[in-house]
């Protein structure tokens, strides 16, 4: 008994785990496949609703790792109870396993009819995170916005994609960048196009009253079914108001998809461990909602964020420290 | 009277009764079926049989109806184990009632011998003369049976191991089409049984039937082999009645059926988008081969065995025909190239779904009236149709192409139209679908195109069979590029990229459309074929003809796909369907529509 734990991935979940690992008195593993920890909180610029910078958060979680042993660049391509088997083939031995790998970004490419890729002025909401982070938002001639068009669930509750499940945070993530690019183009319209607003957490729905009242963000029920570059690069787009019944048709500057979570491709090869099965969504099947969400079906392998399911970031710090406990309790328990 | 009697009893024995029924049975069933179905032929079906039977197609009927329900040319041509086993059973089962009736003709000299004497001709035949020409006629007569029994014998062996016969499933059976198998099965080998042992006491000496009766009696004594004998002749009598009986009620009806379709379609019928009494000649010709099965993706990859065009034959023709089973269906084509019978399946399925649609409300396309929203002018007219408009790189590249050409183009629907009608008839929409075809004729006609590019193999099929577009030549963007690439109005330079090519359902099999893509592709680099292409390719799983299946089933379809073409080594996947490139992306990777590959070559 080592007392060891391997943590697949160096997201928040991850690092969480691993910092609530080393309080307990064990010695976590952070397996991370990128070059560096932190997972997609390096590619946010401020998390909402508080509109705290992702640096910060990030920092933190960091500082409490405590010497944690971390891998870079190295992938589990094999997980069971007790082992890991890396890209390398390199197989390590632990007490217990933390899958914390994480989420994709919906590939936007994949809907075409909304020409991410082949527009010049479409963007996706990872794109505006990094030109906030970069300092610089500008259409891609340089200018400024003067109308910017969001669009809701692009690859979410979507069965022409396969993508079924709601991602939960894309509409908050919406309603934020809205009132970001109003706070930094204040002449510029900005509308989101949805088909339900769903403000699940605390200060969220606060949030959206601020967004339709304080900022006179527009909000039109209802996806936008096609878009088409104009000969000046701007994108015109055709949705139907669900509301009026009516369909319309709006040139913008900006097209900024809201790309939803898919499941990391990585759960295909955690599936082939005995005991673990997948959702349809792909997403990890826990051992149950309740009592067991941070546990899978297998002995000795537990669950910390949005391998299960989307998730924002508080619940996926949240899961961490649950599945670090839970892991700590199984090896107790072994003796 | 007496004479009458001595006459018809001469040749008589009780055990005949059972054969007696099944044969008059089965021939009033099915003259009550000729005569319905004829007399309920559209009159322009029945002015096209009486021009057919006067005319030179009555030999080429004959020459198909030898080939194909004789020697079944098109079953061999899945598998030659396959067409032996159901040659042996039809040729062979043909050969001995005509032999046999010469044998009989020959021998049964003494006054009127009824049908069953020809059929039970071993039991009634007078004592053998040693003559040469009997013992050739009875020994060919064996010949035959053997041949037969060597078409039983593979059935069963198909029912233990049906791969070996090239099939890796076999049809599911109802219970009457059980009953006439298992008759079928008996049939031959108790004939074998009942001539041997009468062959036996009689002494006809004959290779197979003289032999093994020689051995029963030397065996097992005359006295035995005569009871033997008795109880032989009335169970093939049985197995015979009860097959006759339940012939016209089963899948075999498809032997009288067949033969009336082969000289129907030879002059000129066809099934239409709406049902018709023609369709009947087509649904009980069906043999239940299940030949359709293998080819269904629905069964390979998404595991749904009651929709196959067998079952949906069935299924209409016993009047349990459920919406479901009609709607569940890729009407990609894959089985009705193969069927041995060649149903058109395709047609047989649409028309079924009529019944499960409604009428639209008369003001449901009022929206159309008047409305043109298309841009340009010029003789080519480009019509992108819905698919093309979700899939932008397309028609971006279409616009880059007519560019190069220097094309002047009539844009029908760029900037948003009227969708081209044909998934509405899919769905058996037919009157909604006339509602939408009418308003983009109207267009097309207004705007005085003598072309019409189209780079939706969907809207291809429909304007080339379903509008009437008098002059307007109606082209699909893959055969209208080539032409460009062969004028010399657009130069591709050749690249080092290997595609290979997927066949679109609609553009392959429903178009004929399958060497001019190819041609295209190879002028911009090198072509690797998939091994299952052209007529036998497979389709993307998002085809609009079905309107059950979810999405989940649709990606299990194109993830096998995309596995097939992926194991050809291709970095790119080609095709010129912008709903199979919307489909196989997701699981592929890099595909793209064949206006992408030649737009990216240009020089």
């Amino acid at each position: 008994m080592t007392g060891k734990v391997i943590i697949i991935g160096g997201g928040v979940a991850g690092l969480q785990a691993a910092a609530t690992l080393r309080e307990l008195g064990l010695t976590p593993v952070i397996v991370e496949k990128t070059t560096h920890i932190g997972g997609k909180l390096n590619d946010w610029h401020k998390l909402f609703p508080s509109l705290t910078p992702a640096a910060e958060v990030l920092a933190e979680l960091k500082g409490r790792l405590d010497g944690a042993e971390i891998l870079t660049g190295t992938e589990a391509v094999e997980i069971a109870p007790g082992s890991v088997t890396l890209t390398d083939g390199r197989r390590m031995e632990a007490d217990a396993v933390i899958v914390a790998s994480g989420f994709e970004v919906f590939p936007a490419e994949l809907k075409e009819e909304y020409g991410y890729g082949l527009y010049r002025n479409v963007y996706t909401t990872v794109d505006i995170e990094r030109m906030f982070n970069e300092g610089r938002v500008r259409l891609r001639d340089g200018s400024a916005p003067r109308r910017i068009a969001f669009l809701h669930c692009v690859g979410s509750r979507d069965e022409k994609v396969d993508q079924c499940h709601c991602s939960r945070v894309c509409c908050i993530t919406g309603v934020k960048q809205a009132m970001e690019m109003k706070a930094l183009f204040p002449e510029a319209e900005v509308y989101n196009f949805y088909m339900d607003i769903r403000m699940f957490g605390p200060g969220y729905e606060e949030m959206y009253r601020e967004a339709q009242e304080r900022c006179n963000i527009h909000f039109i029920r209802g996806r936008i079914s096609e878009a088409g570059e104009t000969q000046d690069r701007r994108v015109q787009i055709k949705a139907e108001d669900t509301l009026i019944g009516r369909p319309l048709k709006m040139t913008v500057d900006m097209l900024v998809l809201i790309v939803g979570m898919k499941a990391g491709r990585s759960n295909e090869a955690l599936a082939r461990c005995p005991g673990i099965s997948l959702r349809p969504s792909r997403f990890a099947d826990p051992a149950d909602s309740f009592c067991g969400n941070v546990c899978s079906g297998a002995p000795g392998i537990f669950y910390a964020g949005t391998v299960t399911a989307p998730k924002n970031v508080g619940e996926s710090i949240n899961e961490g420290a649950a599945a670090a406990v839970k892991a700590a309790e199984y090896i107790r328990s072994k003796g | 009277m007496d004479i009458l009697q001595g006459e018809i009893f001469r040749y008589y024995d009780h055990f005949v009764i059972p054969f007696n029924i099944g044969v008059w049975v089965l021939l009033a069933v099915i003259v009550y079926k000729y005569v319905r179905w004829f007399s309920r032929l559209a009159p322009a079906d029945k002015s096209a049989v009486g021009r057919g039977l006067l005319s030179r197609r009555v030999f080429g009927a004959m020459g198909e109806v030898v080939s194909e329900s004789l020697l079944h040319r098109r079953i061999f041509r899945v598998d030659p184990l396959l067409g032996y086993m159901h040659m042996s059973l039809a040729l062979g089962w043909f050969l001995l009632i005509a032999v046999g009736w010469v044998e009989a003709s020959i021998h049964l000299t003494e006054g009127f011998a009824p049908l069953h004497a020809h059929v039970f001709y071993k039991y009634f035949a007078p004592a053998p003369t040693g003559a040469t020409a009997e013992k050739v006629i009875s020994n060919l007569m064996d010949l035959l049976l053997l041949f037969v029994l060597s078409g039983v014998a593979l059935a069963w062996f198909k029912r233990l191991r049906s791969r070996a016969l090239g099939m890796k499933r076999t049809t599911k059976h109802v219970l009457g089409d059980k009953i006439a198998l298992s008759a079928l099965w008996l049939i031959f080998p108790v004939r074998l049984l009942a001539e041997s042992a009468q062959a036996g006491l009689k002494g006809i000496p004959s290779f197979l039937t003289g032999n093994l009766g020689g051995w029963m009696v030397s065996a097992f004594g005359e006295g035995f082999v005569a009871g033997f004998s008795v109880v032989a002749w009335w169970v093939y009598s049985i197995v015979l009645g009860v097959f006759f009986v339940s012939m016209p009620f089963s899948r075999y009806m498809h032997i009288f059926t067949e033969i009336p379709l082969i000289f129907l379609r030879r002059f000129g019928l066809r099934s239409g988008e709406q049902s018709s009494a023609f369709d009947h000649f087509q649904i009980e010709s069906c043999s239940r081969c299940g030949v359709c099965i293998d080819p269904c993706q629905l069964q390979a990859d998404a595991g749904i065995d009651n929709v196959q065009s067998v079952y949906f034959l069935r299924d209409r023709r016993y009047h349990n025909l459920s919406g479901e089973v009609a709607s569940n269906c890729l009407m990609c084509g894959r089985c009705e190239v193969r069927c041995p019978v060649g149903i058109e399946l395709n047609t047989l399925r649409l028309n079924s779904r009529e019944k499960f649609s409604a009428l639209p409300a008369d003001d449901r396309y009022a929206y159309m009236a008047g409305s043109d929203r298309s841009s340009g002018s010029g003789r080519v007219g480009y019509f992108a149709g819905c698919m093309t408009l979700l899939t932008p790189k397309i028609l971006r590249s279409m616009e880059r192409i007519f560019d190069a050409a220097g094309e002047q183009v009539w844009w029908a629907d760029r900037e948003g139209g009227v969708c081209c009608g044909r998934p509405l008839k899919l769905s058996g929409e037919i009157e909604a679908a006339r509602r939408l075809m009418d308003h983009n004729s109207q267009l097309f006609s207004n705007h005085r195109i003598t072309t019409l590019v189209t780079s939706c193999p969907i809207c291809l099929k429909v304007f080339r069979e379903d509008y009437d577009l008098g002059s307007v030549e109606v082209l699909h963007h893959s055969e209208y590029i080539l032409r460009l690439i062969r004028q010399g109005r657009l130069e591709l330079g050749r690249q080092d990229a290997v595609y290979t090519y997927h066949d679109p359902c609609e553009l392959g099999r429903g178009s004929g459309i399958y060497e001019q893509p190819r041609d295209v592709i190879r002028c911009a680099g090198r072509l690797v074929e998939a091994s299952e292409n052209r007529s036998d390719a497979r389709c993307c799983g998002a085809s609009l003809a079905n309107l059950e299946i979810g999405e989940a089933a649709q990606q299990r379809i194109a993830a096998s796909l995309s596995a097939h073409y992926k194991a050809t080594g291709a970095d790119t996947l080609v095709t010129s369907c912008p709903l199979c490139k919307k489909t196989i992306v997701r699981s592929f990777g890099d595909v793209r529509d064949i206006s992408e590959v030649v737009a990216g070559a240009l020089v």
